[in-house]
């Protein structure tokens, strides 16, 4: 029977080659090196045009982990209902009403994008950087810039970080391997790196904004933020002294009109991104600004509303109301209105992340601690004249120190997580939140870290408190 | 000659190839005798035939070559019966005749063989099928004799020495065996006929058709009969309990939603596990006439729907909208579950989930034949839950304020006691909303006609299909499919050349309201009209909030898709020498959906509405070249088939979406032109893979099998020096029951097969171009001063390849009773290792997970049994069950560094990859009215520590979600006119139950939300032992505490095991006279029912898609229809 399959050789050779053909063929799997809607790393750091989609990328407020994380408002929101601004009137949104009433658990749903959107945010910044250094194809001058700009917006991300969840583990590279394994380090780590950074673009940027607005960082922004974090290190005269430095720039001053500190263009802004998600409307209005007719879903606390003094014109207009009958009776309702714009495709607002306001109180705060009430008092009334109060009547140093505080309350509430940062950074928090509502135990100062992230790295480890 | 033959073959192989088509022909025996009455002078034999086939009703099958130099008969015909007057008619003429059914088949006696003479004992014979073709590698045996021989590749045997007495059995694959006594005067023309034995039953195999006898793989088979008698309209729905091994799961009673399919348990392990990721679920390769089905069986959907519903414990139940639903039942000729590396391995890289081979419908020859089938009705839910009335629901919230001491107040200051539902609503206002949502009885249609028939060398088949299944949901929604669906099929006058082509059209329209709407059942009962008498929305009702609440306002939000599907095949297969066919498989599939989904102001808080629409468009295309060569011939007493071949594919999805925004106006929400900002992105994928590939068979003596498969393949998925790899099996049979050894022993066995395989398959079920680190402009964003924002989308890993699966199977096959009792058993063991996931990494990395292959293995390993049983065949009654249970066992059997492994949370080494850690459950605590849970070291606390024991906490393995057995059992019984099928489907597992969702999802009393009924049985004092604690209404209590912990806990899992009543088919087929009065040949009366019943201890919501007990309920569907052959 072998003879049949010899007979047939030519067709078996034929066979064969086709077989050979059809297979070994690795022109037949052969696909563009890279889809149409995607380039390659090397690609993206090819030149500078490229190197600005990705830059663009990190001021982008659109998608999660883009721009700066917290574009659900969800920063605003959690730390509003922690400390003593806001409040749901959903009693059954357990994600909310956890933080309202300390009994977070790690399994809290707006916790998840706390922890996670930022490290998120943080991958390309570390590309970017990693891919800039020792880049032959760009200039030195580009690249010192963008290392700058790229580093304030690192140094951001986790200053929100250790403020939220304390010691985090600190990522400066893209090496997966490496990152997803790296345990907590402690705060003073965290804010080693950080000022570390702000230090670094300190030297790298100038006076000039790098492009049009107040998107991209320059030297102000970073000494602004520097403030910022020198003043919760308690390092008052270092604080004193980046903040003086942007007062006194020239380029910013205080907006008259309260109703334009958060437009875009706002003389005020040293840092702002624009609002540009589908309706470029500010997630802030979404969520704050109620349906006609309908009891706003956070309401101003008591303790904020009795906060604000007589005449206060903050309370004018940046808190909005809207009277309701609910069914015994007319009420009025208080909520938060610094970003009341909600006109789709065409919202004038931008999300301020730090302005000239926070820079007199921080000037103002330090001051005091040095005992400089002069410059403390300076500061702190140009704030209140500008809300339509008369000066301080503060004499003391704790005096001082209790009215800048105060002053941050009023004049910060509801913006970047300020009110619950100072409780917590001042000592107060426990003081002034069991006051004002039950509930509260020492290990609320820290949010749980995600349980998923503990499964998935048991490196790290919980906060206190939590299981 | 073999000159002329080669260079056919180049020339063929150009144009592409051919398959040797075993084409089936079944034709059903007809029993009233026939005579005739003719008389002819030197009449042609054509005008001949058509005179008998205008007398008898039967229709004459020849080649015209055939007739070519026959002489004109004289004949003279009175009453003759039909077999005598085909003998008249052809004496002495070298042509045969032989009748199948009511045809006749005339062929022509090979000249060379009719003229030979030979010596007295000396016997020659030719084996034919029913259409001519010859049958190579028949076995002939004398009888009672161990002696014997096989037909060559022209179907010709010969013996040289025959005893006087001699009979001879003739036997082929899937045909009767014939008994013949040789007559060495003639060159006998044996034609065997198609068997309609189970055992001899053509099965479709991967590239080919194999039968139950001779198959050394594991291959079930479904056919169109058991299809027909399911009201589904999704064919994947038929399936369920069909097969052993096969696992299917609805996602939901949606019409139109997706099905999944899981083929003897889950290979890989979970992706990117984040908060809500659930474990994936394997889907096999689906297989449509040669060419893989381009959407696979993935979502076809980008729109939010009422069937994106998405969540069944923690596994993947991805819903969406099934690419199915475009493929007619009604066009099925069968369906294929290839399991085993034997039937799977010469899929590659493609085959270690199993691979599901569907075959349409082909035309038969004989008469043109119209069928037409309609049917219509209704659908219900199949277990609607029992919610609480407006009484019980203010009692149970009210209750839950006063276990924390509160009293509800209508201050929305008073954070915490703010109770709208209690304070400001109608206290006596009882809307029903299980009933308002899903109360309504929905139609069903279907209406299929087909027409086929055609002469010996060409059929045709030409099929239409409409079905509408309205939503069980207020509205007018529906989901609407028109098919189309045809088939030809030629053979060229000299047998040589076959073409085959085959083209199925789909148009599907699902027509749905938005995502979010079926979850309202649990409106508070007392809510307030949602609806002002003109059908305008209300949106606060005394200053609260309603849009939490305003169910009607999804129903304004449309989300309509359509679907339009084509499959193309094309196959050629050209003989180039008896035995040797050389051939190519052409397919072409595209699969493409465009979506309108809507949000206008009508269906928005009039405050400020964002009024939008969507227009997305996801389309999947394959195209699939498969030249292949066949070659039978005889080695010895056995038969060789050897198949080599090659694949091209390319595969490419391209979708897109575009979200206009700022309509001044509703109505212009169907056009893109109106929107005052859009936005847009897309999606382009693109997959080649090539492979060669080739399968040996020998069979000897009908009783030994070798079967050898392998393939070498390369797949565009992997990065550079990672692309190609080899799969192979070894398949082994021995029918034992051939030796005569067995047969005097066991006379009652009358088959008794034993089979094995081991071999390899692989896995590349990936995305492309995950190997580079790659970055891609920001979706809908925005540019930021003028420059589109890029960001990363991927992590640099270039070095994963396919996952390997190797695969053992062993089967027992008997038949007892003259094969009236079919029994299998398998065993089978498949072991998957360096699977391809996306590993997953802790958020500081960046990214979610980074593609690679996971250095463990998993084992499914099982047994299946299925038995099919004739139980009574008379002339009147025949009953018929059919049986099968298959029981998989899962297990991670190797995982180095489990601990130190992002996994080390989720799997343990020994258990099932569907383990769940969490905490072990120790009750209710009737004192405190608080659930109590075990820590590690057995303490009892209400607030265990999370983790496993390594990180300090007290997870223990709880419960594992793995299917403990499945199985189904059929029964036919036909009695004269009548059919009764009654099929049950069964499955046993452990499930998430109900409480699990109202501890998880909805929170007792926090939420202003109902319960079903069984909730009210919670905890009110020292003492009581309830299956829910105590009520609470603050979230600072140790009762939201010990609450929030159920989910993760043993006690958020039970038992779910059920039994269905899966199918109910009652028909009554028209009796004779009544046909003929109507001038009907056929014609059937029918009901089919499906989810008629069900049996289970699973509690509140429905076995199949437990745990969440608000979600849309799966369907009940009665159906009414009359079927007619004309």
């Amino acid at each position: 029977m072998k003879i049949i399959f010899f007979k047939n050789y030519k067709i078996m050779a034929a066979l064969l080659l086709m077989a050979g053909l059809t297979s070994a063929c690795k022109q037949l799997i052969e696909v563009p090196a890279n889809p149409p809607t995607q380039i390659a790393g090397s690609q993206q750091f090819s030149d500078s045009a490229t190197i600005m989609t990705a830059v663009a990328g990190i001021y982008s407020y659109t998608s999660p982990g883009l721009g700066f994380t917290y574009n659900d408002a969800n920063l605003t929101l959690c730390t509003g209902l922690s400390s003593d601004e806001i409040a749901s009137t959903n009693a059954g949104n357990a994600a909310d009403q956890e933080f309202y009433t300390y009994s977070l658990t790690a399994l809290n749903t707006n916790i998840i994008p706390l922890w996670e959107h930022p490290y998120t945010g943080i991958y390309p910044v570390n590309a970017i950087l990693t891919g800039i250094t020792g880049n032959k194809a760009i200039p030195d001058a580009f690249r010192t810039q963008l290392t700058g700009e790229l580093k304030v917006v690192r140094a951001f991300y986790y200053f929100n970080l250790v403020n939220l969840f304390g010691g985090v583990p600190v990522v400066t590279s893209t090496d997966y391997k490496t990152s997803s394994r790296l345990p907590r380090t402690s705060v003073d780590s965290v804010y080693g790196r950080i000022i570390t950074d702000l230090t670094d673009a300190q030297k790298a940027l100038t006076a000039n904004y790098p492009s049009s607005g107040r998107i991209r960082p320059n030297l102000y922004t970073a000494l602004a933020l520097l403030a910022k974090v020198q003043l919760y290190r308690q390092n008052w005269q270092a604080a004193y002294d980046a903040a003086g430095v942007v007062i006194n720039s020239g380029m910013y001053s205080l907006e008259t009109d309260l109703n334009n500190v958060f437009v875009d263009g706002s003389n005020e802004a040293i840092w702002q991104i624009p609002a540009t998600g589908n309706y470029s409307v500010t997630q802030e209005a979404l969520k704050f600004v109620p349906y006609s007719g309908s009891i706003p879903g956070y309401l101003l606390t008591t303790a904020l509303m009795n906060a604000f003094e007589a005449n206060d014109q903050r309370f004018q207009k940046w808190v909005g109301n809207t009277t309701v009958d609910n069914g015994s009776g007319n009420q009025t309702y208080y909520f938060p209105y610094k970003y009341k714009d909600l006109t789709p495709s065409g919202a004038t607002e931008d999300y301020m992340i730090l302005r000239l306001g926070e820079l007199y109180l921080i000037r103002a705060e330090a001051a005091a601690h040095l005992g400089n009430l002069t410059v403390a008092l300076a500061d702190l009334d140009l704030i209140r004249s500008r809300a339509g109060l008369t000066a301080s009547t503060a004499v003391t140093v704790d005096e001082v120190m209790t009215a800048v505080i105060h002053e941050r309350q009023t004049e910060l509430f509801t913006e970047w997580g300020n009110r619950w940062y100072d409780l917590k950074r001042t000592g107060t928090a426990g003081t002034v939140l069991s006051a004002e509502k039950s509930g509260w135990q020492p290990r609320d100062t820290l949010y749980p870290l995600p349980r998923a992230q503990l499964q998935i790295n048991n490196l790290l480890q919980q906060n206190p408190g939590y299981n | 000659m073999r000159i002329q033959g080669f260079t056919k073959t180049l020339l063929v192989m150009k144009l592409t190839g051919i398959i040797l088509i075993a084409t089936m022909l079944q034709v059903s025996a007809s029993g009233t005798a026939q005579t005739v009455t003719y008389a002819a002078q030197a009449t042609p034999l054509t005008k001949v035939f058509a005179a008998i086939e205008q007398q008898t009703g039967y229709v004459f099958f020849y080649n015209s070559r055939d007739l070519q130099g026959i002489t004109p008969v004289t004949v003279e015909l009175k009453a003759t019966p039909l077999r005598d007057a085909l003998q008249n008619v052809l004496a002495g003429q070298p042509l045969a005749f032989d009748i199948q059914g009511n045809t006749i088949v005339i062929t022509r006696i090979e000249k060379e063989m009719s003229q030979e003479k030979d010596t007295i004992r000396a016997f020659r014979g030719h084996v034919h099928d029913s259409l001519g073709h010859p049958l190579a590698g028949a076995s002939v045996t004398i009888k009672g004799t161990r002696k014997g021989t096989n037909t060559n590749a022209r179907g010709e045997f010969a013996f040289k020495n025959l005893p006087d007495d001699a009979v001879l059995i003739i036997s082929y694959t899937g045909y009767s065996n014939k008994e013949i006594r040789p007559d060495p005067n003639f060159i006998m023309y044996i034609v065997l006929q198609r068997s309609e034995e189970v055992l001899d039953a053509t099965v479709i195999q991967a590239y080919g058709t194999t039968s139950r006898r001779f198959n050394v793989g594991s291959i079930a088979t479904v056919d169109a009969e058991t299809i027909a008698k399911q009201p589904v309209t999704n064919v994947l729905l038929a399936l369920q309990g069909q097969a052993p091994g096969l696992a299917i799961n609805a996602t939901s009673g949606v019409p139109g939603s997706r099905v999944q399919l899981q083929i003897r348990g889950q290979n890989t392990l979970l992706s990117n596990p984040g908060f809500a990721q659930f474990r994936p679920y394997d889907q096999p390769l689906f297989i449509i006439d040669g060419v893989p089905f381009a959407p696979q069986n993935k979502n076809i959907s980008q729109l939010s729907s009422l069937a994106s519903s998405s969540f069944s414990g923690d596994i993947n139940q991805a819903g969406g909208i099934s690419p199915f639903n475009n493929i007619n039942p009604g066009d099925i000729e069968s369906i294929s579950i290839l399991k085993d590396a034997d039937a799977t391995s010469i899929y590659g890289t493609q085959g270690s989930n199993g691979v599901i081979l569907i075959t349409t419908k082909k035309g038969k020859p004989g008469k043109t034949n119209f069928n037409l089938a309609v049917n219509t009705g209704f659908n219900t839910s199949t277990r609607t839950i029992k919610l609480m009335n407006t009484p019980q629901y203010l009692q149970m919230r009210k209750d839950a304020f006063a276990a924390d001491g509160v009293t509800p107040s209508n201050d929305p200051f008073d954070f915490f006691a703010y109770a709208p539902d209690l304070l400001v609503f109608d206290q006596n206002k009882y809307t029903d909303w299980q009933k308002v949502i899903f109360g309504k009885t929905s139609n069903n249609t279907d209406v299929h006609a087909s027409l086929s028939g055609g002469t010996l060398n060409n059929t045709f088949l030409i099929s239409t299909g409409y079905t509408r299944s309205d939503f069980n949901y207020p509205g007018n929604f529906a989901d609407q499919r028109f098919t189309l669906h045809a088939a030809i099929h030629h053979t060229s006058a000299d047998n040589h050349l076959t073409v085959d082509f085959g083209t199925d059209y789909g148009y599907e329209q699902n027509n749905s309201s938005a995502f979010g709407g079926a979850r309202n059942v649990l409106l508070p009962p007392n809510t307030p009209d949602l609806r002002d008498p003109a059908g305008n929305l209300l949106w606060n009702y005394k200053g609260a909030d309603l849009s939490g609440y305003q169910f009607y306002g999804y129903l304004k939000q449309s989300a309509i898709l359509q679907n339009y599907n084509l499959n193309n095949t094309l196959r050629i297969t050209y003989k180039i020498l008896p035995g040797l066919s050389i051939g190519a498989n052409l397919g072409y599939s595209r699969n493409t959906t465009s979506e309108h989904g809507t949000n206008p102001a009508a269906a928005q808080n009039p405050s400020y509405p964002y009024v939008t629409a969507d227009f997305n468009t996801n389309a999947f295309q394959t195209i699939n070249v498969e030249p292949q060569i066949d070659y039978v011939t005889n080695i010895g007493k056995g038969v060789l088939s050897a198949l080599v071949g090659g694949t091209y594919k390319k595969n490419t999805n391209n979708s897109n979406t575009t979200t206009g925004t700022g309509y001044a106006n509703d109505n212009f929400l169907g056009s893109i032109n109106g929107a005052s900002s859009i936005s847009s992105y897309d999606n382009l994928d693109i997959y080649k893979y090539s492979a060669g590939f080739g399968r040996l068979k020998y069979v000897y003596d009908q009783k030994y099998i070798v079967s050898l498969t392998g393939r070498r393949d390369g797949s565009s998925y992997f990065g550079p020096g990672h692309q190609f790899g080899n799969f192979g099996s070894v398949g082994l049979g021995w029918i034992f029951s051939e030796e005569k050894a067995f047969q005097s022993a066991i006379r009652f066995i009358s088959f008794a097969k034993l089979s094995g395989n081991y071999g390899t398959t692989g896995s590349d079920g990936i995305a492309s171009y995950k190997y580079q680190d790659f970055w891609q402009p920001v979706n809908n964003a925005a540019p930021v001063q003028g420059i589109h924002p890029n960001s990363p989308v991927n992590l640099y890993n270039p070095d994963y390849s396919w996952a390997l699966k190797k695969s053992l199977n062993l089967a027992l096959d008997l038949g007892f009773f003259h094969d009236r009792l079919l029994v299998n058993a398998t065993f089978y063991r498949g072991r998957e290792s360096s699977q391809l996931a996306g590993y997953p990494l802790a958020a500081q990395a960046g990214f979610p997970g980074v593609l690679e292959n996971i250095n463990s293995t998993v084992q499914n390993q099982g047994w299946e049994f299925s038995l099919t049983s004739n139980n009574i065949k008379t002339k009147s009654i025949t009953w018929t069950t059919n049986f099968n249970i298959s029981i998989n066992r899962n297990k991670l059997i190797s995982f180095p560094n489990l601990e130190s492994s992002s996994y080390n949370s989720f799997y343990v080494v020994g258990k099932p990859t569907s383990v769940v850690l969490g905490y072990k459950f120790k009750g209710l605590n009737p004192a405190t009215g608080l659930f109590e849970y075990y820590t590690g070291d057995g303490h009892v606390t209400t607030n265990p520590r999370s983790g496993i024991a390594t990180a300090g906490g007290d997870y223990v393995p709880i419960a594992d979600r793995e299917v403990q057995f499945m199985g189904g059992f059929g029964n036919t019984l036909t009695y004269k006119h009548f059919s009764l099928y009654a099929f049950f489907q069964f499955s046993k597992q452990t499930a998430p139950n109900w409480l699990s969702t109202v501890y998880s999802s909805y929170i007792p009393v926090l939420r202003a939300r109902n319960l079903p009924v069984a909730a009210a049985n919670y905890w009110k004092q020292p003492g009581d032992q309830t299956p829910l604690q105590k009520l609470t209404s603050s979230y600072f209590s140790d009762t939201y505490t010990s609450a929030g912990n159920f989910g993760s806990s043993s006690g958020a899992f039970s038992d779910d095991t059920y039994m269905r009543l899966k199918t109910l088919s009652i028909s009554y087929t028209l009796p004779d006279a009544m046909l003929r009065k109507l001038h009907i040949q056929d014609g059937r009366i029918y009901v089919n029912a499906q989810n008629l019943l069900t049996f289970t201890n699973y509690k509140v919501a429905d076995p199949e898609t437990f745990n969440d007990f608000a979600a849309f309920p799966l369907q009940r569907t009665v159906a009414f229809g009359l079927s007619f052959n004309f």
